[in-house]
């Protein structure tokens, strides 16, 4: 967010030139990679693109508008119930299934929203985290939707071409969301409630406002992906869809990505989902380097692995141009 | 004041407004007026509710009784926000800005919500409001890394940003030098053709008496007495309860004797001292010396490095160089703690007051040096004979302190850690002028007992009239030093002050 001012319009125009050029190869290199790829590559991009989308849209709430929620699991499984059901039960296509599971997430959001915003700090935090176990628990009891064992896809499971591409277009356009919202008056709202609540309100800002539309648009992102996975297992129960575990990895890949940052998010997932990877053959140890490694980047990296980069490169850049003017 | 047009109705006025925390009544059934077209002044004591009556016609407080009406239309139950809409602008006394936000994008908000600009020409406007602030060159710099009085400064900027038709100015002058505050006078006298209505509540007398038409003065949150500034200013209530003497004259005359006897071995020295602050050079070459029992003072215009050099000699700021020796040991590099013990004791700017501790645990906290616990509570006994107001309100938490209190709490403080030599950054920032005087009574008092300071003070006559020895600094350097008496008549000093400080800003 640093604005480098005695960066020169030519300088600045040669650095957009050389990042859009690299933005288009990556994303002819994405969109050809089933062409070559194996099945397993595949599916562990699809992994990488679903947490990025995911910590994407927990970026924008926490990272960019100060509200730590630790309930993604909810909207992840209320997206994931919707598509089933929905395809279940009326036959609608999985693509709008998932489209209106997105928009659920976003309802319920903006149904919880008055009782939530009411609270600040850690109280929003613990409120958020309680929601979502509270969630879990109405699940497993009520039985109008499977209860304890859930409920079985009808729809074809997509294939894993079509998982690959659904995830990529969902984080693409998670991050497109995220990167257009900041440059509204949104965007600037949004952090300037996250740096101060009551001084934005004296601004003419209704925060409550603000904070509805963050938290809107990232519930309807986890629907969104709540529901593809849906579709991925043909078999959802509520241990799994609404599972704390979500919530944790969605945290840590954020944070060791770098909060704050379009990109953090998206270099985070890519680097948690590789490490998991490397370890799957040995868990404890993936749990351990995954939770000292959090404990190093929150203790000497606060804007993550890449956001610390980022700031590394543009302070050289900075003091490089300064020197020469 | 002809020049401006004449002042009609009332553009806000509230009835009956009150506002109580617990028993105390922050404000108390005030009636107030502020009419179209005219600039308020309101003075009174720390603690006499002119904080609160601001956050109460912002919105930002919710009254406990009364009534406050905007243009004839009741407002008092619109939240803060649809007030600021309507606009009502205001600063806050401790600055409040978006940290992790650029300076630009501090003001974005107000244009974007209040002034209903569009996202391009609202940059465009508010980059037009940091040129007139001054504000300009910090356009792109994270607002939390500026310095405080940048930071008060983004608060007027950021209130203009509103396009405001009234604006609650709240002690946007405090720290400011000579020249500065002119600049600030001129500004707010400035505005009066754009915003219909300011409301200034100040310590700094000369803004008051240059910029207002009216001036109110509150205490206890009542209103006291309510006229033309002058007559205001010249009368003996306003003088008992709030002005005081406003020098410390007693003091000088009784000091010059013993200070012509020098002895020859300094308390404190400091040699060739740089610093810096990342690439920031800021002290260049600043040498000093305390003899024991001593009062230096330290001068200068904003950023000629005064509260760096305090921060260098109590071991806050590792220097880059030079050597800094107390009572023949180097003392340079050493931590803060270790600096306390050996009998350096800082009192630093901003009072930074434990707010969730009690008065007394706030100094007992500061009393570890103490080798017994006879000694520490020894050292409390002294405390408390210098600030018999401590000692009655020592069960209270410090966040429920007046602003006068937290200060004596600071200082004493700093004594409880048994100093032999205590530097004072600033103790009379944001202070109402008679609490400042009997801070300096407190000093001279301590000094009686042999404790040597260095204090760093804006107020040039107060810090001359205290001191047996003063310097003055200029960009990193000690530019001046020697006697208050040759140094108040130095031209120099009045040259190097001013003109130091229109660089600056």
């Amino acid at each position: 967010m640093h604005e480098v001012f005695a960066a020169t319009p030519a300088r600045l125009r040669a650095a957009r030139l050389v990042s859009a050029a690299g933005l288009v190869a990556l994303a002819i290199a994405l969109a050809t990679m089933p062409a070559f790829a194996s099945d397993y590559t595949l599916l562990v991009c699809f992994k990488i693109f679903k947490y990025a989308a995911l910590a994407q849209a927990w970026n924008l709430l926490a990272g960019y508008g100060g509200l730590v929620s630790l309930g993604s699991a909810a909207f992840i499984g209320i997206g994931a119930y919707t598509t089933a059901k929905l395809t279940i039960a009326t036959g609608v296509p999985l693509i709008p299934a998932m489209a209106l599971g997105g928009v659920t997430a976003a309802i319920f959001a903006a149904l919880v929203s008055p009782a939530l915003f009411r609270l600040r700090g850690l109280y929003f935090v613990i409120a958020t985290l309680a929601l979502a176990s509270a969630a879990q628990i109405w699940m497993v009891n009520w039985n109008g939707l499977g209860g304890a064992s859930g409920l079985y896809l009808t729809v074809s499971a997509p294939t894993t071409r079509g998982v690959y591409y659904m995830s990529l277009v969902i984080m693409a356009a998670a991050t497109v969301l995220v990167a257009g919202v900041l440059r509204t008056r949104l965007g600037i709202s949004l952090r300037a409630v996250r740096d101060n609540e009551d001084a934005a309100q004296e601004m003419g800002l209704w925060p409550f406002r603000t904070k509805l539309w963050a938290f809107g648009l990232s519930a309807a992102v986890m629907g969104v992906v709540g529901g593809l996975q849906a579709a991925r297992l043909s078999v959802i129960e509520p241990y799994g869809s609404f599972s704390l575990q979500w919530t944790i990895d969605i945290v840590n890949i954020a944070i060791i990505g770098g909060l704050g940052t379009v990109s953090g998010p998206l270099v985070g997932a890519v680097f948690v989902v590789w490490l998991g990877e490397r370890l799957a053959d040995y868990p404890e140890l993936h749990v351990a380097i995954t939770g000292a490694l959090l404990i190093l980047v929150i203790r000497f990296a606060p804007y993550g692995l890449w956001g610390s980069l980022l700031r590394l490169k543009g302070e050289t850049i900075w003091s490089r141009l300064r020197r020469r003017s | 004041m002809s020049a401006y047009p004449e002042p009609t109705g009332p553009l806000l006025e509230t009835a009956g407004l009150s506002k109580h925390y617990g028993g105390v009544r922050a404000v108390d059934e005030l009636d107030l007026e502020i009419r179209t077209g005219e600039t308020l002044g309101v003075i009174g004591p720390n603690g006499a509710g002119k904080s609160t009556l601001i956050g109460l016609l912002s919105g930002a407080i919710r009254p406990s009784a009364g009534v406050i009406r905007f243009e004839g239309e009741d407002v008092t139950g619109l939240p803060s926000h649809r007030r600021a809409r309507l606009g009502i602008g205001r600063t806050h006394q401790i600055p409040q800005p978006f940290g992790r936000m650029s300076v630009l994008d501090n003001l974005m908000l107000g244009r974007l919500y209040s002034a209903g600009s569009g996202y391009r020409e609202a940059r465009r406007e508010s980059l037009g409001i940091l040129e007139r602030t001054g504000l300009a060159p910090f356009a792109g710099t994270l607002a939390g890394e500026l310095t405080l009085l940048r930071l008060k400064r983004l608060e007027l900027a950021r209130a203009l940003a509103l396009r405001p038709r009234l604006l609650l100015l709240d002690e946007i002058g405090a720290g400011l030098v000579e020249s500065e505050l002119a600049e600030l006078i001129d500004l707010i006298k400035g505005l009066r053709s754009e915003v219909d209505s300011i409301l200034v509540v100040e310590h700094v007398i000369d803004l008051i008496r240059e910029c207002s038409d009216r001036v109110v003065v509150l205490d206890w949150g009542k209103m006291l007495i309510d006229g033309e500034p002058e007559e205001v200013l010249a009368d003996a209530k306003v003088t008992a309860v709030y002005l005081g003497t406003g020098t410390t004259q007693a003091l000088a005359p009784a000091r010059a004797a013993e200070a012509a006897s020098e002895p020859a071995k300094p308390l404190l020295a400091a040699r060739g001292v740089t610093a810096a602050y990342g690439s920031f050079r800021a002290l260049h070459d600043v040498s000093l010396h305390v003899y024991p029992g001593e009062i230096v003072t330290l001068l200068g215009a904003n950023g000629a490095g005064k509260t760096t050099t305090a921060r260098v000699l109590s071991g806050m700021l590792a220097p880059t160089g030079g050597e800094i020796v107390f009572k023949g040991r180097r003392i340079d590099g050493l931590r803060p703690h270790s600096i306390v013990r050996l009998g350096v004791a800082h009192c630093m700017e901003g009072r930074r007051i434990f707010s969730d501790l009690t008065a007394e645990e706030n100094l007992t906290l500061a009393g570890r040096t103490a080798r017994s616990a006879a000694e520490r509570d020894a050292r409390l006994t002294a405390v408390y004979d210098l600030f018999p107001v401590l000692k009655k309100r020592r069960g209270s938490p410090g966040a429920n302190l007046s602003g006068g209190q937290q200060q004596m709490l600071a200082l004493g403080r700093a004594l409880m850690a048994g100093p032999e030599l205590v530097i004072f950054d600033e103790i009379s920032l944001g202070l109402a002028p008679v609490v400042v005087d009997s801070l300096y009574e407190a000093l001279a008092e301590l000094n009686a007992h042999g404790v040597a300071m260095l204090v760093i003070e804006q107020n040039v006559e107060r810090g001359l009239a205290l001191a047996d020895r003063a310097y003055v600094l200029e960009k990193g350097v000690v530019a001046l030093s020697g006697r208050p008496d040759e140094i108040r008549g130095d031209p120099r000093l009045r040259a190097l002050y001013v003109g130091e400080a229109k660089g600056e800003s």
